[in-house]
């Protein structure tokens, strides 16, 4: 297997990473953190640049893209803790209305008209055992009725894709509702760029991008998947920008005569890092090309980048802060916003405790809710 | 990025698959003669050295008249997959074919490669490595043995130690003090001594695993005396050939160590039902996680070398062997203390022969050979800082 980027993807991230450095540098982030800015200059300018129709086909005025490179974006996007929809439009609403061939609507999304997140979460669980959303049908319609938490971009986007079961089957399926049909409340949270919310659905009209039914349950969870992966690489993303930070700091800063980073108790930590940055960037660009080139094994792969990003997010986050010594701990470093959006990340989209239950019982070592 | 090879690659798999089907030794062969160590060659090994050779798939990269057909690197690295699929040994003298014989090539004399790379390579001779001394382990460039030239001949005195293999080998390509009054990179040279020269003394080191089979020995060299022809390339400038030496396998190296993982994760695998057979319900748990945990470190070391390796492939430099070593070593230390653990005492049996078994408080210790011989976890995350993330010396 061949896991480095094509020469195109290089490209395609080079460009990214310049724009993102130049429309959302850390000063943008701390207006959002400090309420004296928004994403809205930064949205006009990726839609500009055609992003949110990264991976939809052209023929819906997309860029056609795979998704590899939805992932590469959310790698980015973590990295720059960039604000705004696009990493929920991108990785949770594209690949559910690619699943539906929602031709209107992605032209929608192309032109930047239509955003939209998963609402999956219920009570704070990705996945409860029992989820509560049900979706009746209505002639001409569904209607959905629950209470949906943790939505990604949820205050901020113009529609939801939620995750409900048919009121008299149980068979789960995904439904296409605006967000003006619902009720989002904007969560209070230390992370303002991801802009969480919980959505109330009380009989909101509905469309059915999988339908519940035969095989609706394997068709929902593909979609999922693209989720993790992304959500696993956006936290891989931002915790590869706490080593950078974390390594000139220990170049630059100076005790006892010479760098702090000349001492080998901050070397071998550091070195572990990049381990572990490493390895859990590997496991993600193999879970992207896993859902690519729809292999057998997308389902592992999956919860195993998530696994890894939450191995990576735990020591990066530590480590990134504790070696930055005081100045980290203060509002006005720029250290805390990659903090909280790689602790953001291990918690939404099913931390890795979740999703190393299931891989236990994709490995044959549990029955689901055992371990 | 993709999953799976172009189709000319593919091609070269299934020539090879046949090849092997016809050639491959077989399992009452390998098992009527083990491998003792790593330089012992029981004469199947002999005979499979010598058809890799002879129809060009002992070192696929190189040209036919080494035994090569000139593949290029991803095509030797699905050959690697294929003999590790097949759990066949590519050789029985690891050091010999993958450091000594290409050094040999690249910096030895038309009669070292006649005499010496020509027959390690058809399986006539096995070689052993002679690095590290007692006082010249992890700091390799301040070892001591001397070698002093007399007219026609070179007289070498002093002691190596950790030297895998010396008790089976043929000779050692051995790392020598040829000038003293230099700083000590620069001072260094590359002798060939054959095993059975006077005043060479070889004593094996039981080891703590199957002290039955050991591969460490001590060697001592008592004047010793070889034609100063047995200098390999130039005078004191050993320390630069080492580096190359050593690079030869860089490119593939970690690829031994992921697959060593996933055979010793499979093992664990097919011990689940009885590991965790009677355990209670929390214990039980708290073992599955661990079973997890080791799933995903052995996928992420495959991951991290493909990934590496690709980049590799398109003209940069190898996965970062640092890296790489330390990860897979640490990785399958953790796997065996896993395992061992939940074996209970019944792990504490001696493993019968010279490979281990996970499961085992034997295999956990062996595991030690990983994280600490070429190069110790702790040398590796030193180079990890100072050459891959530009930390300022210590």
């Amino acid at each position: 297997m061949d896991l480095e980027l094509s020469n195109d993807q290089l490209d395609l991230r080079e460009n990214i990473r310049a724009v993102l450095e130049g429309a959302c540098p850390p000063a943008a982030v701390r207006a959002v953190y400090e309420g004296t800015g928004n994403a809205a200059a930064l949205w006009e300018q990726m839609t500009h640049l055609g992003w949110p129709g990264l991976s939809v086909p052209e023929g819906a005025g997309g860029l056609g893209l795979g998704f590899v490179e939805v992932a590469l974006l959310a790698e980015d996007l973590g990295r720059a803790t960039a604000p705004g929809p696009l990493l929920a439009t991108a990785s949770q609403l594209t690949p559910a209305l690619l699943k539906a061939k929602a031709h209107g609507e992605m032209e929608e999304v192309a032109a930047g008209r239509r955003t939209g997140a998963l609402a999956v979460s219920e009570r704070g669980r990705w996945r409860p055992e029992k989820p509560q959303t049900v979706a009746q049908p209505a002639a001409n319609a569904w209607r959905i009725s629950g209470s949906k938490t943790d939505a990604l971009s949820g205050g901020e986007v113009s529609s939801f894709a939620v995750l409900a079961t048919h009121g008299r089957t149980g068979a789960p399926g995904l439904f296409l509702v605006e967000a003006s049909d619902a009720e989002a409340r904007p969560r209070p949270s230390i992370e303002p760029t991801l802009a969480l919310a919980d959505v109330e659905f009380d009989g909101a009209p509905a469309k059915a991008l999988v339908e519940p039914g035969d095989g609706s349950s394997e068709a929902v969870e593909r979609v999922l998947q693209q989720a993790v992966v992304a959500m696993a690489m956006q936290t891989v993303g931002a915790c590869r920008r706490i080593l950078e930070v974390t390594l000139e700091y220990a170049k630059g800063r100076e005790q006892y005569g010479r760098p702090i980073g000349s001492f080998q108790a901050l070397k071998h930590r550091l070195a572990d890092l990049l381990l572990a940055v490493e390895r859990a960037t590997a496991v993600c660009y193999y879970a992207s090309l896993c859902i690519a080139e729809d292999n057998e094994g997308r389902a592992a792969a999956t919860h195993s980048s998530k696994i890894a990003a939450g191995d990576c997010q735990r020591l990066l986050a530590r480590d990134g802060l504790q070696l930055h010594g005081g100045i980290g701990f203060t509002w006005e470093n720029d250290l805390h916003f990659l903090l909280k959006r790689a602790k953001a990340g291990e918690l939404l989209c099913g931390s890795s405790r979740f999703h190393r239950s299931e891989l236990a019982a994709i490995l044959g070592l549990a029955d689901r809710g055992e371990s | 990025m993709k999953l799976r090879y172009d189709d000319d690659v593919e091609r070269f798999r299934g020539q090879f698959q046949e090849w092997l089907d016809e050639n491959q030794p077989t399992p009452e062969e390998m098992e009527s003669a083990p491998v003792r160590s790593s330089a012992h060659r029981p004469p199947w090994a002999r005979r499979w050295a010598k058809r890799m050779f002879d129809d060009g798939w002992l070192v696929p990269g190189w040209p036919p008249e080494l035994g090569g057909r000139n593949a290029d690197p991803v095509e030797t690295l699905v050959y690697l997959e294929e003999l590790d699929n097949r759990g066949i040994p590519r050789t029985t003298n690891p050091q010999g074919l993958g450091i000594v014989a290409p050094s040999l090539i690249d910096h030895g004399s038309e009669d070292q490669i006649e005499c010496y790379a020509m027959p390690l390579l058809r399986g006539d001779l096995t070689a052993c490595l002679g690095m590290s001394e007692p006082d010249a382990g992890s700091d390799l460039a301040s070892l001591k043995t001397r070698a002093v030239f007399d007219g026609d001949s070179i007289v070498l005195n002093g002691q190596k130690v950790w030297t895998s293999g010396a008790h089976d080998a043929d000779f050692c390509f051995m790392f020598c003090r040829t000038d003293p009054d230099v700083p000590k990179h620069q001072g260094i040279s590359i002798v060939l001594v054959p095993m059975d020269a006077g005043g060479v003394t070889v004593r094996p080191l039981m080891e703590i695993v199957h002290p039955r089979f050991p591969d460490l020995n001590e060697v001592f060299l008592d004047d010793v005396t070889v034609s100063a022809e047995n200098l390999v390339g130039a005078l004191n400038n050993g320390w630069r050939m080492a580096n190359d030496s050593l690079a030869h396998e860089r490119s593939l190296v970690w690829l031994m160590s992921v697959f060593g993982n996933e055979v010793a994760l499979k093992r664990l695998l097919e011990l689940a039902p009885e590991l965790l057979g009677d355990l209670g319900p929390l214990e039980r748990a708290g073992a599955i996680d661990d079973f997890v945990g080791l799933h995903v470190d052995v996928l992420a070391a495959r991951c991290m070398g493909y990934r590496g390796f690709a980049r590799y492939v398109r003209g940069g430099t190898a996965p970062e062997q640092a890296l790489m070593k330390v990860y897979t070593s640490e990785v399958r230390q953790r796997l065996a203390l896993v395992a061992a653990e939940l074996a209970g005492p019944a792990g504490l049996r001696p493993v019968s022969g010279r490979d281990t078994e996970v499961g085992t408080q034997e295999d956990f210790f062996s595991t030690f050979a990983g994280t600490i011989s070429a190069g110790s976890s702790e040398i590796q995350r030193n180079i990890i800082a100072d050459r891959v993330l530009g930390l300022p010396r210590s």
